[in-house]
């Protein structure tokens, strides 16, 4: 199995982390991850990597990466990504997004689809679907937050979660260095998602603009991201089908690594 | 201002989602004539100030428009100072609103306004759906813009971030010059302490904490003013603080002790959230320090009275207390909340009473009246 390195990467608002490695596969995977900064996701990542170039990019706010008080919605954040591909002298993608990092991959494949080769989305969040709201994930507690994320209540980050809600009423006693990165996470993704709620109202009309051959991912037990959502990208994007992936909730590139990249890996040599 | 009219079977938070359909709109109408009389009789019985404050879509103080009610009491007194702590900045857009409101307010009480603002509680930025990734700058903004109203000639143009006005050109213009006095309530934000300081404004601390959250927020401020290269001056420090006077401790305890923990476990839940982004990496852990103490937490009135979450006694009893910990705290402005929870009107009356008449005069002995203040306030 390839091992992914870690670098930095100057950009225009700041130094950023990224993971990268691996070789091959027609033009490289950009892989987007989730306002749970799952930069984590390694078994996944690194499934790719065997087959093809692999670079995942931690967005600002998030783990080390700098730059956040110069992105303010998800425009600034699309422009960031595209300065990401600029710098490392990618000319065509691959995109690959769970949940935000779906989002930021669809406004990158309606801004500039000359760029874009492939489209994987999964329990992409970015569109209004009336009626299909997407649950709250801002301000609830973890054990239910976890609940909605992890279809397995025993995967490691769900019960970690779970141990961190029990210390929600003294929450001085948990230590600072577990909180932090949660606390930037989640004041990253409130900056591109608070209102309107994890979508763009102009991104659907936008839709037709993606020339990529998208696969369209949703977790059957994902309490996040209604189906419908799912449904909703399949019906806008030119060239989409859409997949329903067993035994996995929100997070599925970490409780389903192995069956995701093996979805991707056919729909990228499709 | 606290809706005393919860149903006992409902548990839920008094915030955000508290369903409104509790609200009973002629109890409603009932308790806002009275509490409007509750700071109408703090002038007559001798206070220096009353506060009103903001709060939106909860239970806990009923007065989203505290400029509302301030307008009355700038009509209805002839003394008092009106100290509306505050208005949530970043809520009003755009801010020349605040600008103009509190002009109008200082003008109708021939300057007697004190003009606080914030930043909004967390709850509010769920209530009004506004992000609360962009509340600090967007309070900064808001702020830099009001006072360029008051004190600059209009009309002028602003362009900031998140304001973009072509003429601010406030009508009308605050009596008090070059503006009103300026106070920020906080609990423990190092942001709002550093600017507090900067401005030189007054920093005033929020209650329901133990006493030594206040001892370590104040001692802040004084080291944020140091920074700035002078020293705190006593009036730029605030102690918000409930007080309850009866005859006797025991009275006191047995008149109070209900309404207080109505107000403590059906009123509070739900004001403690935190938005993403609200407060800085630096500042959540700050604050966080003294979480565990919140008054949500306690379980015993033992706990209330070894924490000093409210002055609650004789009048011996209080004031002896009250000016301990003037001197411990340093602080020159004491503010207290009169009435709380489900106290009613009759006590919350005789607390009045009772304070003004017995231990004001004291804390006045031990302290001087030059530059303290004593405020009935109405959270």
């Amino acid at each position: 199995m390839t091992v992914l390195e870690d670098a930095t990467l100057p950009t225009a608002v700041g130094v950023v982390e990224i993971r990268r490695g691996g070789t091959g596969g027609p033009v490289p995977v950009v892989y987007l991850h989730s306002a749970q900064g799952e930069g984590a996701a390694m078994a996944f990542l690194e499934g790719l990597a065997d087959t093809c170039r692999v670079v995942a990019p931690v967005f600002p706010g998030f783990g080390a990466s700098e730059g956040l008080e110069a992105i303010d919605d998800i425009e600034d954040a699309s422009f960031h990504v595209l300065d990401v591909l600029d710098r490392l002298d990618i000319a065509r993608v691959d995109l690959v997004g769970l949940s935000l990092g779906g989002w930021l991959a669809a406004e990158l494949a309606t801004r500039w689809p000359e760029r874009v080769r492939r489209v994987v989305l999964v329990n992409a969040v970015g569109l209004y679907v009336d009626g299909e709201p997407i649950k709250e994930i801002f301000g609830r507690p973890l054990d239910q937050l976890a609940a909605d994320l992890y279809a397995d209540p025993d995967h490691p980050v769900a019960q970690m979660m779970r141990a961190l809600a029990l210390a929600e009423g003294s929450p001085e006693q948990i230590p600072f260095d577990l909180i932090r990165p949660v606390i930037q996470a989640q004041a990253a993704t409130a900056k591109l998602g608070w209102n309107p709620y994890l979508h763009n109202p102009k991104l659907r009309g936008r839709l037709g603009r993606i020339s990529a051959p998208s696969l369209v991912v949703h977790g059957r037990h994902d309490g996040i991201v209604p189906r419908a959502h799912a449904e909703a990208y399949v019906a806008g994007i030119p060239d989409a089908r859409l997949v329903d992936l067993d035994g996995a909730a929100h997070m599925a590139t970490l409780e389903r690594p192995t069956a995701v990249a093996d979805l991707v890996l056919s729909h990228l040599r499709g | 201002m606290p809706y005393p009219g919860l149903p006992p079977d409902y548990d839920g938070p008094a915030w955000i989602t508290c369903p409104n359909e509790l609200y009973d709109p002629v109890l409603g109408g009932q308790i806002y004539n009275r509490y409007i009389d509750e700071l109408l009789y703090a002038e007559e019985v001798g206070f220096d100030g009353v506060c009103v404050n903001e709060h939106h879509q909860n239970a806990y103080g009923i007065m989203p428009s505290p400029n509302l009610i301030a307008s009355i009491l700038a009509r209805q007194t002839k003394r008092v100072r009106i100290a509306v702590v505050g208005n949530a900045l970043p809520l009003y857009d755009p801010p020349t609103r605040v600008a103009e409101e509190f002009a109008m307010i200082d003008c109708i009480s021939g300057g007697r306004l004190i003009a606080g603002m914030v930043v909004g509680g967390g709850p509010e930025y769920y209530s009004f759906s506004m992000n609360p990734a962009h509340a600090r700058e967007r309070f900064a903004e808001a702020h830099e813009l009001i006072i360029k109203a008051w004190t600059e000639p209009g009309p002028f143009e602003y362009i900031g971030k998140h304001y973009k006005l072509r003429y601010v050109n406030s009508w009308p213009r605050p009596v008090q010059q070059p503006h009103p006095e300026v106070w920020i309530p906080g609990v423990g934000s190092l942001e709002t302490l550093e600017f507090v300081a900067k401005h030189r404004y007054a920093y005033m601390g929020i209650p329901y904490f133990h006493i030594s959250v206040f001892e370590r927020m104040f001692s802040l401020m004084r080291e944020a003013c140091r920074a700035e290269g002078y020293e705190a001056d006593p009036s730029q420090l605030g102690w918000l603080v409930p007080i309850f006077v009866a005859d006797t401790d025991a009275e006191a305890r047995r008149r109070y002790e209900d309404h207080f923990w109505y107000f403590v476990r059906r009123l509070l839940p739900g004001i403690n959230i935190s938005p993403p982004g609200y407060t800085s990496v630096r500042s959540v852990e700050n604050v966080l320090k003294g979480a565990g103490t919140f008054a949500l937490n306690l379980k015993t009135w033992q706990e209330v009275v070894d924490g000093q979450y409210a002055m609650v006694g004789s009048p011996d009893t209080v004031a002896e207390q009250l000016g301990a910990n003037i001197e411990r705290l340093g602080v020159g402005n004491l503010l207290g909340l009169f009435q709380l929870g489900t106290l009613p009107a009759e006590d919350t009356h005789r607390n009045l009473t009772l304070f003004a008449t017995e231990v004001m005069p004291r804390l006045r002995q031990r302290f001087g009246t030059a530059e303290d203040g004593t405020g009935e306030a109405h959270p």
